[in-house]
């Protein structure tokens, strides 16, 4: 739980690797509150050595500019994204309960996040190519789980190769709406959602609407 | 009206300075140069430049909606109005490779309040896709954000080319961004039918 990190409280007894560390995870920390709340481009390297109560030394000691920085906390959530992920999968598992344990484990990971998830989906996909790029990795490992639903065919159907990309497009955009609208806590609710429109082109819309309403059954609700 | 002018050339400036450096390394330098007025009267038309680059998406997707909202209007089944509307999205943003990169990718550079704006501009397209609920049979119990979830496949895919710099192929994308427009309301089978149908 990066998030709620705090300074251990001995921290005189600490050696200096462990001590580096945590300064390390602060600043990426504070790196991915800042770009929530102000964006990536108004972030300043000032804002993420008050953030994570460093100094700029130790900054400079860590990470060499500002996009430095970001591309680390981008690391570590692609990280963490691709290991909640690898977590529910398996082979044997059917295609449809696979897309539904990824999605749902991905959904909690962004609500327990609501800051690195913001950096993730909307400041890192507008903020320079390396930032992009480790965004549009993570995309593609998703879309390639997706396409997995071609290989059974519920009928003979010409789904245009574009369709996994399209439902992924689909998912992430109502997830980001919902970070930009302040519902990020809230994010595990999409779960039926988005198990419809991943699975809609491959299944057809009675098996989508079936496996949307068994995820129903397995979402939180947190009410209003 | 010389204001009128010099605030024009300014939205213009915003879009090309913005395609070509992007938005975070455009300056007001940049633009007041771009544009040919001073940074006095810059300061009497915008606050600054996100209020620039706010004011130059604000009339481009005024354009584009303006544009779609009309194929659409024209067309019978509603199918038809999707792909006639899509059609004529690819169209003028095929047109306007760099209105089209502000309009649909940048923006996401420019800020929490740009990005916000994106998502209210998007929502404006609800109304057309909405109609899919109506014409598909059973289309009411479908998942309540379905329409949102449709805009956001055909503003990705169209997204997707932008990046990749294939903004003159737009038009050939018709067909994919029917299909994902399609396909949550009525399935696959019928999605891909609409698609080849309606070319006709």
């Amino acid at each position: 739980m990066i998030e709620e990190e705090r300074l251990p409280a001995d921290i005189e007894q600490l050696s200096e690797p462990l001590v580096e560390h945590s300064q390390r995870e602060r600043m990426l920390n504070a790196m991915a509150r800042s770009c929530s709340t102000k964006g990536y481009g108004a972030t300043t390297i000032a804002d993420v050595c008050a953030g994570a109560r460093v100094s700029r030394a130790t900054f400079y000691d860590l990470f060499k500019d500002k996009e430095d920085c970001f591309h680390a906390a981008m690391e570590l959530s692609l990280a963490d994204a691709m290991g909640r992920i690898v977590a529910v999968y398996s082979p044997d598992k059917p295609w449809a309960t696979m897309v539904r344990d990824a999605a749902a484990a991905f959904l909690e990971l962004l609500a327990g996040r609501p800051a690195f998830a913001r950096m993730a989906l909307v400041e890192a996909p507008a903020s320079g190519e390396r930032a992009f790029e480790l965004y549009a990795s993570g995309k593609r490992v998703l879309q390639s789980l997706l396409e997995r639903g071609r290989d059974d065919p519920v009928e003979e159907i010409a789904i245009p190769s574009s369709a996994g990309r399209a439902a992924l497009s689909a998912a992430e955009s109502l997830i980001v709406g919902q970070i930009l609208a302040g519902n990020t806590a809230r994010l595990p609710e999409l779960l039926p959602d988005i198990v419809y429109i991943t699975t809609v082109p491959y299944l057809g819309r009675e098996e989508a609407l079936r496996q949307s309403r068994e995820a129903e059954k397995a979402t939180p609700r947190m009410g209003g | 009206m010389i204001l009128r002018s010099q605030r024009e050339r300014l939205l213009d400036a915003a879009v090309r300075v913005g395609a070509t450096k992007g938005y975070g390394a455009m300056t007001l330098t940049d633009l007041t140069r771009e544009a040919s007025v001073s940074r006095t009267t810059f300061y009497e038309l915008f606050k600054g430049k996100e209020d620039c680059f706010l004011a130059a998406y604000d009339r481009a997707t005024e354009a584009l909606l303006r544009r779609v909202t009309a194929a659409f209007d024209a067309g019978d089944s509603w199918p038809r109005r999707a792909r006639a509307g899509l059609a004529a999205l690819l169209e003028a943003l095929a047109e306007d490779p760099d209105m089209a990169r502000m309009a649909l990718v940048d923006f996401g550079a420019a800020g929490p309040t740009a990005q916000r704006r994106h998502r209210a501009t998007l929502q404006r397209l609800t109304p057309l896709f909405d109609e899919g609920r109506d014409y598909a049979p059973g289309g009411r119990s479908l998942p309540a954000n379905t329409s949102r979830m449709a805009i956001g496949a055909v503003a990705g895919l169209i997204g997707d080319a932008l990046i990749e710099e294939r903004a003159g192929d737009l038009p050939n994308l018709l067909s994919d961004v029917l299909f994902a427009t399609l396909v949550p309301y009525i399935g696959p089978a019928a999605a891909a039918r609409e698609v080849r149908e309606t070319s006709r």
